[in-house]
């Protein structure tokens, strides 16, 4: 069972290679193509023409396209993804550093996003009957109507303002300093046995991280709620029902095993797209994530610092894409023989 | 067809989703006849009043003032016409190119089908936010940059979930049929797949607009939308999120409106999709 979990996952990320590379050499071009020269960036405005001609020919950036791909392809391969131009420090550390952050916020979120996906998804198909049906359709695509990024607002107003309750920017309370073991906080924290530290880390990571699983649980509670309903088409819902079997169990124990297939697909979708979804509600709580990293990177037109955080999103979701499809194979036993 | 538009337009979903579009869409085009000011006019003496009723306010600025003492009404209705204009052009324009592209791929299949599919596959490792970011990046900021941007971003939506149906009515005999009257392909795709294809087309058409009035206020938040001088829902919440303690009403109003705009788009393609009876699985967002 293990070994073909791994062959399986082995055999998608080898095909998710050719792919990662295509879009590794589109973003190099096309971040190459602009009108932005990172030689000049990079030295102080007072340079003259003949210091900048001497910093492109450094950079590499006087080769053409292909070859000055081939050479970061090299360095990127070793783990050299260049240096960030405004924080003068090397990108893929910068990375490094950010991204367990952005890992635990969608981490927590999706865990959120998936109990209330499940819990709302059997509540509403359980009180299915005319008149509630139409109020919980129409409230599905109200909620479906408002994005991460609203949520992360509203929550931070009524939670953050309102009710003063919880705290809304950052990662830490003031004061207080991460133990750097692993990088995720929650963890760390744990490991190195501070409470208070798991504390604060908590309250910092709770608002996002609903924010982002809020917006993302209709979509899951949608589709199984349809999937149930398919589901109580089957022959053997109304068989176990004559067999005297509780409405309870049928649901619980036969429908939702069935129904969950079809549910975990788009869940592992909305994982997707919940991790990029993070940037924005990093923006909104001033989280210290990727997503704060890629902003600052865009706004201060730092090329390299763009490549790499814009390629490490790609990666991850890839990763996540590859791991759900791998996972679904594993789960469906139809899909298991050859 | 004209069965089915009748039928749409006994839906109450359908009914009460125009209603709202038309009321937004009416804010839009008549926005400097409705705006009390111009959203543009700072008055620096007057800067984060509160709306009218409330005590403080000024009933010369129905719904208060922002940190700069620009009418938050007047920009409310101004970044209508923005949301509005972005909504309708990248809609359009992303339906355009994926719907042009689904058919020829459904409609041919092998090679041009294996290549079209391939691109929108890598164009779909791209996280949309992320992608549209590094598109704003290259294009600079502006209207026609945010609707360049979403038209870029978003045709893979249209282009996959259209193939699929284009396979399926491609397959049918009727078409097989036109093939044998003699009919060309263009004729063939125009008049026999296309119609089959539209209830389809027409319910991406509206879903898509809330991507976009979504994706417009992202930008617009992030700094990266419109130019600064043009009113945008987005930039109202940027700003109000500095302020929230002082004025949370300016806060609240953009989102609001962002909310009812995307509610009303999405009611309309779930009150289309019933209607006009499409099978739509693949929701994404």
């Amino acid at each position: 069972m293990i070994t073909t979990v791994f062959t399986l996952l082995g055999r998608r990320l080898l095909a998710a290679v050719p792919i990662l590379l295509i879009v590794s050499a589109l973003l190099f071009c096309a971040l190459r193509v602009l009108p932005v020269d990172p030689a000049a960036m990079s030295l102080p405005p007072t340079a003259t023409i003949a210091e900048v001609e001497a910093k492109r020919r450094e950079m590499g950036l006087d080769r053409p396209l292909p070859q000055q791909y081939l050479i970061w392809l090299k360095d990127a391969v070793h783990g050299d993804f260049g240096t960030s131009i405004v924080f003068r420090r090397q990108a893929g550390s910068l990375v490094a550093e950010t991204l367990p952050a952005t890992i635990e916020l969608a981490g927590l979120a999706m865990a959120i996003a998936t109990v209330l996906g499940i819990g709302g998804g059997l509540l509403l198909f359980y009180l299915r009957g005319r008149i509630f049906e139409l109020v919980a359709d129409m409230g599905s695509i109200l909620l479906l109507s408002i994005p991460e990024f609203l949520w992360g607002l509203i929550l931070l107003f009524l939670f953050g303002v309102v009710l003063q309750l919880l705290p809304f920017t950052g990662r830490l309370s003031p004061g207080l300093s991460q133990p750097h073991i692993t990088g995720f906080l929650l963890l760390d924290a744990l490991l190195a046995r501070r409470f208070d530290i798991f504390w604060s880390a908590g309250q910092h990571l709770i608002l996002p991280a609903a924010a982002l699983g809020l917006a993302f649980s209709p979509a899951i509670m949608r589709v199984l709620r349809s999937s149930l309903f398919d589901v109580y088409q089957e022959d053997y819902i109304e068989q176990a029902r004559l067999r005297g079997v509780s409405e309870r169990r049928i649901l619980l124990g036969h429908a939702f095993k069935n129904a969950a297939l079809p549910t975990m697909t788009l869940a592992g979708v909305q994982f997707g797209f919940l991790f990029s979804g993070t940037l924005l509600v990093e923006v909104i709580y001033s989280y210290p994530g990727m997503g704060n990293l890629m902003v600052d990177a865009v706004r201060n037109a730092d090329l390299p610092l763009i490549q790499t955080v814009g390629l490490t999103y790609c990666v991850v979701v890839l990763l996540i894409n590859t791991a759900v499809d791998s996972l679904y194979v594993l789960l469906n036993p139809k899909l298991r023989v050859r | 067809m004209r069965e089915a538009v009748s039928r749409s337009l006994r839906s109450p979903r359908v009914l009460v989703a125009l209603g709202l579009i038309l009321g937004i869409a009416g804010c839009a085009v008549f926005a400097p006849l409705l705006a009390p000011h111009d959203p543009g006019e700072q008055n620096l003496v007057s800067i984060l009043l509160p709306p009218a009723w409330a005590s403080g306010g000024d009933p010369a600025f129905p719904l208060g003032t922002d940190s700069l003492g620009r009418c938050v009404a007047s920009r409310l209705i101004h970044g209508a016409r923005t949301a509005m204009t972005v909504a309708v052009l990248a809609s359009l324009g992303a339906m355009l190119i994926g719907s042009i592209l689904a058919h020829v791929s459904g409609y041919f299949g092998g090679a041009v089908d294996w290549i079209i599919g391939r691109a929108v596959d890598i164009w779909m490792s791209f996280p949309p936010v992320i992608l549209s970011l590094i598109l704003m990046f290259g294009l600079g900021v502006g209207l026609d940059r945010v609707i360049l941007a979403i038209i870029l971003v978003d045709w893979t939506r249209f282009c996959r979930v259209l193939r699929a149906e284009v396979l399926v009515v491609t397959r049918r005999d009727y078409v097989a049929a036109a093939r044998l009257l003699g009919f060309s392909h263009w004729r063939t795709i125009t008049r026999e797949v296309l119609p089959a294809t539209l209830p389809l087309l027409i319910t991406l058409v509206s879903l898509e607009m809330a991507i976009a009035v979504v994706v417009e206020a992202i930008l617009s938040f992030v700094g990266f939308g419109v130019r600064a001088d043009q009113p945008a829902w987005g930039q109202m919440i940027a700003d109000a999120r500095q302020y929230v303690y002082q004025s949370p009403s300016n806060l609240l109003l953009p989102i609001f409106a962002i909310f009812l705009t995307v509610a009303a788009f999405n009611l309309l393609g779930d009150g289309l999709r019933r209607t006009l009876d499409v099978r739509l699985t693949e929701i994404g967002r």
